[in-house]
């Protein structure tokens, strides 16, 4: 409009100082222009909903964000329309949207979302700038309430989980290693007051001229502690280790709660959060929405196992540790809980993933003795007795447990000894 | 084009100043490129003012040309902001280009008639006086004065 303005007036004094009156008639269209868009104007009405067909969906998948945009105004307006969004969300189209409005009229304008990562995104408010039919005013501003959609981590189906040492008196599906009634053969004894005769294993009682019964295993539950490190992570522009611990432990929280035991969370890290151990379904969804506000806190705060509460840590529990093991203090509290005697077992999200040699040979070098401490760490882990899974990206979590399992069947003899 | 149009509208009759006409189109052309390509509306009005101004290189004195010009130098200026208007915009609906063109076109018309008839109120005029050039500098004043009035108070009711 300035500009116009300018022109217009240049032409004019330009008219007058030099005595030719063309520059006056050159100027006029710009003067009639400037004052005809200014006369016909007017402020914009403008009224923006944000509405998606779905609030939860997995990460990578899609959903539609419908904006609506109606103009309670009396002239047209041009209107472009953009959404905010949140960082790990990709809108397509991802540029705005131009497009015209009646007086009176109103549109609809189809966005796709897709969210990168899980997490909580929001979607708008609308960024409008609309303009007078003639482009000579501009208004901008925010219009619209934003709408929050959560993406669920993607997980991998598990076939064999790491197997509990010691079980809860709760029915399930591991056979424990006590003995009662279950379907489980475990030994044969010589029959007892109180035993059922059903029991009775009459081929032996025959053998041996005695009574015998059969003893079995129960079926029982186990308790599973989830344990997150988020106390540091390894980006890179693909994503970060904190991403793929959730996607894992979302995993095994689903795979741990279908075969009846109870799951418990510690997000460990700057901030502590935690979830008591439950049950079911609800427990399930509990343990993910709390997953996907976990997040990378910095914190000089030194924490140990007594930071988390008791009844978050029941004994004889299975702590499944998910962690990059990038951090000093996730080091120590893993040492800590084995040597107050939880079964443990440290799913290691691989950093090495997400970081690159380097281009020259001292940074070859570098990286070289970083892995190599990192297998020497990782051997100290073991010497303790505690099974170690390295969860490359994009790999599979199934044939990681697969190892922690071999190695806790040899690595059983040891911890009793 | 509708540049390239304008400048040979002063190219044709230029004949002892061509080269100024011709370094002056060139002027425009790189101004109006550079003011399209980096979104600078500034530029772009530096594009229209310098072609405005070669349009003194003609040496048909006759008037009737000018108020065409002008409206071929709206049209010119409108297109290459709508251009940077609609840069960062993804999609944009036909209608939107189409209707302010349209728009913008029906001003311009109505800005050449208007010019018209100044040119034709000039050529009857007695010839050029003190007076006559104060009323002329008095209008001009005026009337970029009440459009600067009317901005201001738009601008100032949005704010």
């Amino acid at each position: 409009m300035r500009g116009l303005i300018a022109l217009a007036g240049a032409g004019l004094v330009g008219a007058l100082a030099s005595g030719r009156p063309e520059l006056a008639l050159i100027a006029m269209p710009f003067l009639v222009f400037a004052g005809v868009g200014l006369v016909l104007a007017r402020e914009p009405r403008l009224a923006v909903e944000i509405e998606l067909d779905r609030t939860r969906l997995l990460e990578g998948s899609d959903a539609m964000a419908t904006v609506r945009v109606r103009n309670d105004g009396g002239g047209p307006v041009q209107i472009e329309v953009a959404l905010l969004r949140s960082r790990n969300l990709t809108l397509d189209p991802a540029g705005a949207v131009g497009i015209l409005l009646r007086a009176g009229g109103h549109s609809e304008l189809a966005f796709d979302v897709r969210p990168q990562r899980w997490g909580s995104h929001a979607v708008g408010p609308a960024v409008v700038r609309a303009r007078d039919l003639l482009g000579v005013t501009t208004w901008e501003g925010r219009l619209g309430r934003r709408a929050d959609v959560r993406a669920f981590p993607r997980e991998q189906r598990l076939r064999e989980l790491v197997a509990p040492l010691r079980t809860q008196p709760f029915l399930g599906t591991h056979v424990a290693r006590v003995r009662g009634e279950g379907i489980e053969f475990a030994d044969i004894r010589p029959f007892r007051a109180g035993d059922r005769v059903r029991h009775i294993n009459w081929r032996a009682t025959a053998r041996r001229g005695a009574p015998q019964v059969n003893d079995r295993h129960p079926e029982h539950s186990s308790d599973v502690v989830l344990l997150l490190d988020t106390f540091e992570e390894a980006r890179d522009r693909a994503g970060g280790t904190l991403d793929d611990a959730v996607r894992a432990a979302a995993a095994l929280a689903r795979a741990c709660l279908a075969r009846r035991d109870r799951v418990a969370l510690v997000d460990f890290g700057g901030t502590l959060h935690w979830l008591e151990p439950a049950f079911g379904a609800t427990q399930l969804y509990r343990i993910i929405d709390a997953l996907l506000s976990s997040d990378i806190a910095f914190s000089y705060a030194w924490r140990n196992v007594d930071s988390i509460p008791l009844r978050v840590l029941p004994s004889g529990a299975l702590v499944l540790a998910i962690s990059p093991l990038l951090d000093e203090r996730s080091l120590a509290m893993v040492t800590d809980l084995r040597r107050r005697g939880f079964d443990l077992t440290v799913i290691e999200v691989s950093p090495l993933d997400h970081a690159s040699p380097g281009e020259s040979g001292d940074d070859a070098v570098a990286f070289r003795l970083w892995r190599l401490q990192r297998e020497a760490m990782r051997a100290r882990l073991q010497s303790l007795g505690i099974g170690v899974a390295v969860w490359a990206r994009d790999g599979d979590l199934g044939p990681a447990l697969e190892g922690v399992n071999r190695f806790r069947r040899s690595a059983r003899p040891a911890m009793r000894a | 084009m509708l540049l390239a149009a304008l400048a040979a509208l002063v190219l044709a009759d230029a004949s002892t100043a061509s080269q100024l006409a011709w370094l002056g189109a060139a002027v425009a052309l790189v101004f109006l490129a550079i003011g399209m390509a980096l979104g600078s509306a500034s530029a772009v009005h530096v594009a229209v003012a310098v072609l405005g101004g070669i349009f003194l290189l003609r040496h048909d004195t006759r008037l009737l040309l000018a108020p065409v010009y002008g409206a071929g130098l709206l049209l010119v200026e409108d297109l290459a902001i709508q251009t940077i208007e609609l840069r960062g915009v993804g999609v944009v609906a036909l209608d939107v280009v189409g209707a302010r063109t349209a728009g913008v076109l029906a001003i311009a018309t109505i800005g050449a008639v208007a010019a018209a008839a100044g040119a034709l109120a000039v050529t009857a005029a007695p010839g050029r006086s003190v007076a006559l050039t104060a009323l002329g500098a008095l209008a001009a004043v005026a009337a970029v004065a009440v459009i600067a009035w009317v901005a201001r108070r738009r601008y100032r009711a949005s704010e």
